[in-house]
């Protein structure tokens, strides 16, 4: 057991809405852990939690062993990288700047970009394949290279955990395979952990090495895709009709809707 | 396209081409400013007084630098202040229409040295104490207002300082319409912004108080860049979000309200120099801060300048030069960078 | 009297100085301003800057014009006062073009000037005495020591003599009068402003046997038009820096009420503002005018 984050018994509500109820899980090192849940479930929430960004109320987050709140903001940084659901895309600055922002853990208060710095940056664009946009403006690029823009920044803070929220939500198919490759290599190659909220649940039974099936702040259910996403467990969560059947790929579940018109209930 | 890897981080080498640029600007308008006032005097005879070539009893070395130049060194600190300050919200607040005074600075200093001057105070200290006194209890104030939500909540800091100033607005005519006599004159001066009473002792001690905060914000130029990416993704790259913010909001408020206690509201430098200075320079913040300081510093001793010398009888207050060049001046430039 | 002149010190001074051979040295004079300010005052000042109109009115009333090197902006009397170099206004004055012209004296005033000038100008080491004129008492008083630091001691004797004898003749004309009417001195059109009993106007009507309907503490008090009516003036005195137009104007406003007193027996008048607001000898013209228009039945 080699956890990159441990989650103890925790809690959070906003006002009155509690939004987290009593969640315990752990997340393996180096694994593909992908988060899903019908809307309102506190998946947002949780991914805020574990980034640092919200703070804790009930319970405990342990990141690579230690309690979160005995880390710095950047040595939290140093380890754990965020790529949220909405981007900044009005940002002024052109695609390097940008992904050198990342470096920020790594440098002092005026971050003055080093040789190292430039390296890492570089070796990051290369790596989500956006080195050939370095001096283009953010503005002008198309979402998916805007998405693979600040997945690059979240390289560059070097982290042994990165966390998406929904990274191929607004995506084409193209691009939508592209990230999820991505993501793979960055586990392959780098062994970091990913983890990752996805509305899809077909590309989180093909990549993930787990899945965290969330509703109304709790676990459903934790486990490898094919004892996760049952078609009961499935159809309980979700509330609406489904047809789970075994990938043609081989080797994980795929998920069909049913449309209303198809009135006998499949077995 | 790979990044070039040069020797010197390029950011060391824009950084001090800016500043070097800026700062012989500021050399000149300062000249300029020394040179140029109500009782004449060429630039060959200003370059002997300041050369120490001249007379030291002569007239004009008494002008130059008793009145001249104090009055020029506040022009520097002021637009120096009121720039760098309009930068420093338009970072926090994320609003690119936010200026120095928003905040509530505006209307709780004039209350204060409304008060000030109708109690018969001194200029110095008695209403610049009053005033300061003043923008700080506003700032105090919408700070307790929104501390409900998270104090660093921007939409809510806005709108209350908005609210707050437009408040302060209508209490400030209704003492203008109570007041008669050479008070309504002190307090219209006040309103308009006045440079006219440096002294260069008191100069140096807003120095004093001025350059300290200037340090203070350049240190946290990086983390206003990664402001720009939003509170949550600058904390996820490792900023501590709460400390940056306060320390900066209170460092900015400090120094617009000292500004503002010496010499009154000067309008329009805290909100269109941190725009040209971006269209000219760029975004990135750890060359604004010092181009804020030299440029918004050279733009008010130029404005201030010519205050003092177009007007046939007397002179206009500075904040009408800083708007009527600063506007035209702007829309120029952003038609020219074609957004 | 405060100013000490000691004119045998410098007797003796300058004879000790023929004996030696050394050059006489200009000598000054060390004295109290009305503000309890020690200056010390050139014995003969002859770059002078006046820093507001009445005092300029004073220094040429006493024949010295010829020591004034700058004035206010306003300072309009006498006529030849225009052609001097101008120095800002009173209440906004330009230290620039003060220093500027160097002077050995500035004389000002302590309603008005603006005291951190002042201190300005005395850190700069030039003499400023400032003087605080706030009846005809202390005018005549001013008159007096302005006349000693310009060296027309006898010309001052002179001028407020007049002033005074000009002055008791009005008080003992008015004093047989059985009635004094209501006047409604109107210095302000919009709002409606008048003079309470701080002020200079409410001293001269007073000597000139009227009723000041605006006395009180406020200096210059705010009156809608309903109060006014209620008060019943019988004399309306108009004075503004505008024009006839506006007066006529003003006139025909009052008109509209005919059972006001003032109205019904025509006594509406239009006079100058300077004679009634500035400190200066000018005042005693607008005291006759005064009573000529409250008490036109006294004229002989």
């Amino acid at each position: 057991m080699n956890p990159a984050i441990t989650i103890t018994n925790l809690s959070h509500s906003f006002g009155k809405h509690n939004v987290l109820r009593h969640l315990s899980f752990s997340v393996e090192k180096g694994d593909f852990f992908i988060i899903i849940g019908p809307n309102g479930s506190g998946k947002t929430t949780l991914m805020k939690l574990m980034a640092g960004i919200l703070k804790l109320q009930k319970g405990q987050i342990d990141i690579l062993g230690l309690a979160n709140l005995t880390y710095t903001p950047k040595a939290l940084a140093r380890a754990v990288a965020f790529v949220p659901q909405r981007l900044p895309v009005n940002l002024p600055f052109t695609v390097g700047e940008a992904v050198l922002l990342g470096r920020a853990p790594y440098q002092g208060a005026l971050g003055i970009e080093r040789e190292r710095d430039m390296e890492i940056a570089n070796q990051a664009m290369q790596f989500t394949g956006v080195d050939h946009l370095t001096g283009a403006t953010l503005s002008q690029l198309s979402g998916g290279e805007q998405q693979r823009v600040f997945i690059a920044r979240a390289i560059c803070q070097e982290p042994e955990i990165m966390l998406l929220d929904e990274p191929t939500a607004s995506l084409d198919l193209a691009h939508q395979v592209k990230v999820m490759d991505l993501m793979e290599k960055l586990k392959r190659e780098k062994g970091i952990t990913v983890i990752m909220i996805s509305h899809d649940v077909n590309l989180a039974a093909m990549y993930s090495d787990q899945v965290l099936l969330l509703k109304d702040g709790e676990v459903v259910c934790i486990g490898i895709p094919s004892a996760v996403l049952s078609f009961r467990k499935l159809e309980e969560t979700y509330g609406c009709k489904l047809l789970v059947d075994e990938s043609p790929l081989g080797g994980f579940p795929r998920l069909t809707l049913v449309p209303g018109r198809y009135r006998k209930p499949y077995t | 396209m790979n990044f070039v890897t040069t020797k010197t981080p390029r950011i060391i080498t824009r950084l001090i081409g800016s500043s070097c640029l800026l700062l012989v600007v500021l050399l000149g308008a300062v000249f300029l400013g020394v040179s140029a006032g109500s009782s004449g005097g060429g630039m060959s005879s200003v370059l002997q007084v300041i050369l120490g070539k001249s007379d030291p009893d002569s007239m004009l070395h008494a002008i130059i630098w008793q009145i001249r130049l104090p009055r020029v060194l506040l022009a520097t600190l002021v637009g120096a202040t009121l720039s760098l300050g309009g930068l420093v919200f338009q970072a926090l607040l994320r609003n690119l229409l936010a200026e120095p005074y928003i905040l509530g600075i505006s209307g709780g200093s004039a209350i204060g040295a409304i008060s000030g001057i109708l109690l018969g105070l001194s200029r110095f200290p008695g209403v610049s104490l009053a005033a300061f006194m003043g923008s700080i209890a506003t700032l105090v104030l919408i700070l307790v207002m929104t501390s409900g939500q998270s104090v660093l909540k921007k939409e809510s800091l806005l709108l209350s300082g908005v609210m707050v100033n437009a408040f302060c607005s209508s209490v400030i005519m209704f003492l203008v319409s109570l007041t008669r006599d050479a008070k309504l004159h002190n307090i219209i001066f006040w309103l308009m912004g006045d440079l006219s009473t440096a002294d260069i002792r008191q100069v140096g001690i807003l120095a004093g108080m001025l350059l300290p905060c200037f340090i203070l914000v350049f240190r946290h130029s990086h983390a206003l860049n990664l402001l720009l990416m939003g509170k949550e993704m600058a904390q996820s790259t490792g900023i501590n979000i709460k400390a940056v913010t306060i320390t900066l909001l209170v460092t900015s408020s400090f120094m617009v309200s000292a500004t503002v206690s010496y010499c009154g509201l000067i309008g329009f430098v805290g909100l269109v120099m941190p725009h040209l200075l971006r269209l000219i320079f760029g975004p990135d913040h750890r060359i604004l801060v010092p181009a804020c300081i030299l440029g918004g510093g050279s733009y008010l001793v130029i404005c201030d300048l010519l205050a003092r010398t177009l007007p046939e009888q007397g002179e206009m207050p500075a904040g009408v030069i800083t708007a009527l060049i600063g506007a035209p001046l702007f829309i120029i430039l952003l038609k020219r960078s074609g957004r | 009297m405060r100013i000490r002149l000691k004119k045998l010190k410098i007797f003796w001074l300058s004879s000790l100085a023929l004996i030696i051979g050394m050059p006489i040295p200009a000598t000054a004079d060390t004295v109290v301003d009305q503000l309890e300010r020690r200056v010390v005052v050139p014995d003969d000042p002859r770059r002078v800057i006046s820093l507001a109109p009445s005092i300029t009115e004073i220094v040429y009333a006493l024949e010295q014009g010829r020591r004034l090197k700058g004035v206010t902006r306003y300072s309009d009397y006498p006529p030849k006062a225009i052609k001097l170099p101008r120095i800002g206004s009173y209440v906004r004055l330009d230290i620039e073009r003060i220093v500027a012209l160097n002077p050995d004296l500035c004389i000002a005033i302590k309603d008005g000037n603006p005291k951190a000038v002042i201190d300005r100008l005395t850190s700069l080491k030039i003499p400023v005495y400032v003087v605080n004129p706030h009846n005809l008492d202390t005018l005549v008083e001013t008159i007096l020591e302005i006349g000693a630091m310009l060296n027309a001691g006898d010309r001052a004797d002179a001028l407020t003599t007049r002033m005074r004898s000009r002055i008791q003749r009005v008080k003992s004309r008015v004093a047989q009068v059985a009635h004094r009417p209501r006047v409604f001195f109107q210095i302000g059109i919009s709002p409606i402003v008048s003079a309470g009993t701080e002020t200079f106007i409410h001293e001269l009507i007073e000597l000139a046997g009227g009723q000041n309907l605006a006395e009180g503490r406020i200096a210059y008090p705010r009156f809608s038009r309903e109060q006014v009516l209620a008060l019943e003036p019988e004399v309306f005195i108009i004075t503004s820096m505008a024009r006839q137009a506006v007066f006529e104007e003003v006139k025909a406003e009052w008109r509209r009420w005919p059972n006001i007193p003032a109205v019904r027996d025509e006594r509406i008048f239009l006079v100058d503002s300077n004679l009634f607001d500035r400190p200066s000898p000018r005042l005693v013209d607008g005291l006759e005018l005064l009573t000529r228009m409250i008490h036109p039945e006294l004229q002989e």
